[in-house]
């Protein structure tokens, strides 16, 4: 390890989380923070320079397209020639830590060989590919770790065939060490069709796709095809937790893959489901879902595909694939509802065949086989329920599923993940997420309790086929005036600084500038997106558009958005963070960012993704297409205030997707003076004003529950507010002012209890 | 008298600033008479081939009328160039009006030169003798290294494991405005340090020899002695061996201080040694201007300010120390990233942003030098905002006051220092205030007559 100790620190981390994992499984992932941080390289050794220039170049180094690092680090070139099969094969065996243009970095990790392993790559494979793209020598310190990381995964698994459970392995004598286990040994079923070693001998196909094969010399591609012999015994269908938590790396240290042979499913009825002529999968979501079938048998995983590249369409296709009875897990009500749109969209799946199960709607589900869409909230909830969802809540959890399908997977605190999982019965589990980052680093979690990542996309890649949106990026400087920026500063306004800089005038005018520029010079649909509520409702008013915020009832929500994506009127709404993820917007192009949640990198990208979807011709797209940039990112940040700091941080994400943010300074114009609002000092003043007295709890950041990120970041902060704020029967609750233009007017205000209306509103509503 | 004042920009302005009678010495040397008229502007040129065989004064009304209206400022250039270098002598005639011939002794070097041919004092040596004569691409290559060499050694003495033979008080010379020493702490680079490692190899190796020259006399040398001798080098032949033997004692003495910097490559045979001039020697007599041999560039800058050089040299990793953090030495590559911090402690060392933009432009991998820019834009424009962010601050060194024993005591300190010009900042509530230093004797003296 002679290269690591120079650093000071071992050079891989080796796993450690999973005692933890088991004694306590809620508080568990809260606890060890730092064992799986080696994602974010940059925070590794801090400053000290990792010298391998020892390392021997090999004589025809130039035509090879990758550095290997003692420590993990891979550095590949993009304009070799070799660059498309370097790619896939590295997205396969290592995390991707940045992805600009010229140069890539990859770090190899325990989890990203456990997920090479688990798409059937081998020790060897993986080591002898690496070494013919590397320019050097491979470090002796790599091979070790390759070997020491793959020396016991995928070396069994767990497959469902036929509804009995079996442990499979290439490798009798792994099977014989598992059983020496007690706990394995009391959960076989000896069936009387064995041999000798009490193992039962099949077949298996080898794996069918052969991107990596190529680099390697025909007799490896040979060994690689050809079929292999498995050993296995069957498990206890009741034990399979069990046996399962002991061949975890803390205990027997042979993780299990899990793959479902659902051809030869004859217990769960088929459901009649073809994916329609017109869904036409890209090249990316056919590689995903190929990483997925791999072998014939489908694979528990995650697929990691950018905002708008078509998560929607991965995850139909997989489900008609499997052709079985599946659990679609969404984030909340109005993504459930676009699932179900999706479902229908892209399958010949029956109207009756698909049924949501939400707060609103509660569809009971009929026949024998089906999709069923819902929320990981109703499936986790602990507390009492109305009897009809009791009742589908026990169909849910009786059924045996084809496929869970869980999106967005990343919000979801781990706790309640173990939860859905142990609740519902699924023979193969899907994941599916943006932006496979998480302020706590928690993210590796997922990785034993779905599966290893499948697969990951390159956003830069995507852009350059005009998959996604290319969208430029901007931050804009905003300086604080003079008032503003005193009062930031007073010790007692310490609880206040967040609304002083979101609302800070210079600010404010940006955001109308930039409003008024693409809604009249250009014709976009704009979302604001204000993590203050304050701010939001502030914004939101004084420029008289629509809002959405946590409060905002379901049927409400549904009319704003029907509204933005017919009405020519409605051209910009304002976000809360609610809208931060699954609310589906196809028709956005701008994002305008005036408050974000600290330094949430994930929450930077998940908005981003709100844009992503590509509009317009494919060709203009393109590269050297039309349309250089057909989508906006502005973030809108105070000068001089902690912002700046969580802007540089909340951008990193993306900076390694390889996206750039291009500063402003000098927004709004200096010559549009009171055509915006607060041009006078006395409009300033009096919005101070406004802010300074706000109560400290209206001020604040809106509190959703279970947002994973808002844990982490604010770990040791808690924030007070009354329950009445809380539950948001403060009284601010949506409403619409008439805009003075005609066919306005779709959406009408609630009637409301006067009693209950904010203070702020009183005032204006003061003659009812 | 020349109009314009002469700022050293390369070998001849070095030239020209001699004083006259070294001046004269020199051009005994047809050699040097020969550079000196390949330096100069195309008018200048003219001038000289055109007055070479004319002995008497020319008036500068009849020089004036030989060129068009339009050329005016051109002849005015060459002729005080040609004044400056003592090509041309000016003086007033009798009827007090300007006059110019040709330096005496110039004319009789060049006339000579132009008749019989110029011949170097030695003569290079047959190929039997020399063995093993390195082709033209691995002298320069040796160049370059040796020149690597020289400024790792001169930047960070600590670093270079191979000693050169330049003695340790030359090399203090060289690094006497390059780097500053306090007391015991290693040596950090000055601001013109950092610039000059900035600069490409050729301004490097002049601002070097204008050093060694301009030192020269402290160490008994006669610079007239050294420049001759390097101007003369220029006409070697780059790659011919020259018999050590040859040379004079003089000449032999700095031979290898020059092969340190990588102006000449030394070899011994079985029958004597000799030297054998490069690229760098032979660029000397150039202008900075000329210069035209620009290396291949070898930095790539990536919208994430990841730095990746293609680069073995240690150099070069110094070099980009200066201004990124170093994260990856591979064989070939240099990893590193460009962030506030380390930018930060690249301006308090007084690089600004202009001349490391101007830096990863210039070099530039040929991979990304095609892209238009070739470094990304987000980077250049966040590097000079941090640059403009620094200077937000401007530093007035100051008094502060408080504890006033009576408002008006406050009021009249306020008003004397405001009356000075001095008063910065008040706080009429709590009475506390600011004052300008230069200001302070003056409230400090309000104070005391208040008591």
């Amino acid at each position: 390890m002679g290269y690591g100790e120079k650093g000071g620190r071992p050079p891989f981390k080796k796993f450690k989380a999973f005692s933890k994992y088991q004694e306590d499984p809620r508080k568990g992932f809260a606890e060890d923070d730092d064992v799986y941080g080696s994602d974010d390289a940059y925070d590794d050794d801090e400053g000290k320079t990792k010298d391998f220039s020892k390392l021997e170049l090999k004589q025809d180094h130039t035509n090879r397209p990758l550095w290997a690092c003692g420590n993990g680090r891979i550095f590949l070139e993009t304009f070799s020639p070799l660059y498309k099969q370097a790619y896939d094969f590295l997205i396969a065996i290592a995390e991707p830590v940045c992805r600009p243009e010229s140069m890539h970095e990859y770090n190899l990790t325990p989890h990203s060989l456990y997920a090479a392993v688990s798409v059937g790559l081998e020790t060897e494979t993986v080591i002898s590919v690496l070494n013919k793209l590397s320019k050097t020598k491979l470090p002796k310190e790599m091979i070790k770790f390759i070997h020491d990381s793959t020396a016991n995964y995928g070396k069994v698994k767990l497959v469902l065939k036929k509804n009995r459970y079996f442990v499979e392995s290439p490798f009798p004598e792994v099977l014989k060490t598992l059983l020496r286990d007690d706990a394995i040994s009391r959960a076989r079923i000896i069936s009387e069709n064995v041999n000798g070693d009490g193992f039962t001998i099949s077949k298996a196909a080898g794996e069918i796709e052969g991107t990596h094969d190529e680099l390697l010399n025909e007799a490896e591609v040979a060994a690689v095809a050809e079929e292999k012999e498995t050993h296995s015994f069957e498990v206890d269908p009741s034990q399979v937790e069990n046996v399962k938590q002991r061949c975890l790396p803390n205990a027997l240290n042979y993780p299990m893959l899990e793959e479902y042979d659902f051809r030869n499913d004859t217990v769960n009825p088929d459901l009649d489901m073809e994916l329609k002529p017109q869904a036409q999968p890209r090249p990316y979501q056919e590689k995903s879902l190929s990483k997925m079938f791999g072998n014939g048998r489908a694979r528990s995983g995650i697929i990691v595909l950018p905002c708008g590249a078509g998560k929607s369409l991965v995850g139909v296709s997989a489900a008609c694939r499997i052709k079985k009875s599946c659990l679609c897990l969404a984030t909340n009500a109005v993504s459930v509802d676009q699932w179900a749109f999706q479902f229908k969209l892209w399958s010949t799946i029956r109207e009756e065949q698909i049924c949501r199960f939400t707060s609103d709607s509660k569809e009971r589900f009929r026949g024998n086989a089906g999709v069923v869409v819902t929320t990981y909230n109703m499936v986790a909830f602990g507390g009492k329920r109305s009897e009809e969802s009791e009742k589908i809540i026990e169909e849910i959890r009786n059924r045996e599923w084809g496929l869970l399908l869980m999106d967005e997977v990343h919000v979801v605190p781990a706790h309640m993940f173990r939860k859905v999982i142990s609740i519902t019965k699924s023979h193969c589990k899907l994941g599916l997420t943006a932006t496979l980052v998480r302020e706590d680093e928690r993210i590796t979690d997922l990785n034993f309790l779905i599966g290893p990542k499948l697969y990951e996309a390159n956003w830069l890649d995507l852009v350059k086929g005009g998959f996604i949106a290319n969208v430029q990026c901007a931050e804009v400087w905003c300086p604080m005036t003079r008032e503003f920026f005193a009062e930031y500063l007073k010790k007692e306004n310490s609880k206040k600084r967040q609304a002083l800089y979101v609302m800070n005038p210079n600010k404010f005018r940006a955001c109308e500038f930039l409003i008024n520029y693409h809604e009249r010079a250009r014709g976009d649909k704009i979302i604001v997106f204000a993590d203050n509520l304050f701010a939001l409702t502030e914004y939101a008013m004084k420029l008289r558009k629509p809002m959405i915020y946590g409060a905002t009832s379901h049927v409400e929500r549904t009319k704003i958005l029907q509204a933005f994506k017919t009405s020519k009127d409605v051209n910009t709404i304002f976000l809360s963070k609610v809208g931060d993820n699954s609310i589906d917007i196809p028709e956005a192009n701008v994002i305008i960012q005036i408050s974000s949640h600290a330094g949430s990198r994930r929450q930077e990208a998940q908005r981003l993704g709100r844009i992503l979807r590509a509009k317009g011709k494919l060709q203009d797209r393109m590269a050297g297409g039309k349309e250089e940039y057909n989508a906006f990112f502005y973030s809108l940040v105070s000068t001089d205030t902690q912002e700046m700091y969580y802007s540089t941080k909340r951008q990193q994400f993306l900076i390694d997707q390889g996206y750039s943010f291009k500063v402003i300074t000098s927004l709004p114009p200096s010559d549009e003076g009171p055509s915006l609002n607060y041009y006078h000092l006395e409009d300033q003043l009096a919005l101070l004003g406004k802010v300074l007295s706000a109560g400290d709890d209206a001020v604040g950041l809106e509190q959703l529950e279970e947002d994973a990120d808002e844990i982490a970041l604010n770990n040791a902060r808690r924030s007070h507010g009354s329950m009445s704020a809380m539950s948001g029967a403060k009284g601010m609750l949506y409403m619409e002012y008439g805009t003075g233009r005609k066919g306005q007017g779709q959406i009408k205000s609630k009637p409301k209890d006067p009693a209950k209306r904010h203070f702020l509103f009183k005032r204006r509503y003061g003659a009812t | 008298m020349p109009e314009v004042r002469i700022i050293a920009k390369n070998f001849m302005d070095m030239v020209a600033s001699m004083p006259a009678m070294k001046l004269d010495k020199l051009y005994e040397n047809g050699f040097i008479c020969e550079a000196i008229l390949r330096s100069l502007p195309p008018l200048a040129k003219k001038y000289v081939i055109q007055m070479l065989q004319i002995d008497v004064p020319v008036a500068a009304k009849l020089l004036e009328e030989w060129v068009l209206p339009d050329g005016v400022s051109k002849h005015r250039v060459a002729v005080d160039r040609l004044v400056q270098l003592r090509v041309f002598l000016e003086a007033v005639d009798r009827k007090n009006e300007k006059t110019y011939k040709v330096n005496p002794t110039y004319q009789r070097s060049l006339q000579k030169l132009l008749v019989q041919g110029g011949t170097l004092p030695r003569e290079s040596m047959p190929s039997n003798i020399t063995v093993r004569l390195p082709t033209l691409e691995n002298l320069e290559a040796y160049a370059l290294e040796q020149w690597e060499w020289f400024l790792l050694q001169l930047i960070s003495p600590a670093q270079a494991d191979k000693p050169l033979n330049i003695s340790s008080s030359l090399m203090k010379v060289f690094q006497r405005r390059l780097l500053s020493q306090r007391d015991k702490e290693a040596p950090k680079l000055t601001e013109s340090g950092f610039q000059f490692l900035l600069m490409d190899t050729n301004a490097q190796l002049w601002y070097i020899i204008r050093e060694y020259i301009s030192n020269s006399e402290e160490r008994g040398v006669d610079a007239a002695d050294l420049i001759s001798f390097m101007l003369e080098l220029s006409f070697h032949v780059i790659g011919e061996a020259y018999s050590i033997s040859t040379l004079t004692d003089f000449q032999r003495s700095i031979i290898n201080d020059l092969a340190d910097l990588g102006l000449v490559k030394l070899q011994q045979g079985r029958k004597g040694s000799w030297f054998i001039p490069t690229k760098l020697a032979t660029n000397l007599s150039m202008s900075l201007a000329d210069s035209s041999s620009r290396k291949q560039g070898f930095v790539v800058v990536e919208t994430n300010f990841r730095v990746y050089a293609y680069s073995t040299s240690k150099l070069h990793c110094e070099i980009l120390r200066l201004f990124s953090r170093v994260e990856y030495q591979l064989p070939n590559l240099i990893v590193g990233a460009i962030t506030k911090e380390s930018l930060y402690n690249a301006f308090e060392n007084g690089i600004t942003a202009d001349q490391i933009v101007t830096f990863i432009q210039q070099n530039a991998h040929p991979r990304v030098a095609e892209r238009i820019p070739c470094v990304p834009e987000n980077v250049t424009d966040q590097i000079r905002l941090w640059e403009a962010d620094l200077n937000r601050v401007e530093m007035t060194d100051a008094y502060y006051y408080d504890e006033f024993p009576s408002r008006d005591v406050f009021e009249g300190a306020c008003d004397c220092a405001r009356e000075w010009n001095g008063l910065l900042w008040e706080d009429s509530k709590k009475m506390h205030m600011v004052v300008k230093t230069e200001v302070h004797p003056y409230v400090r003296d309000f104070l005391r007559r208040q008591k």
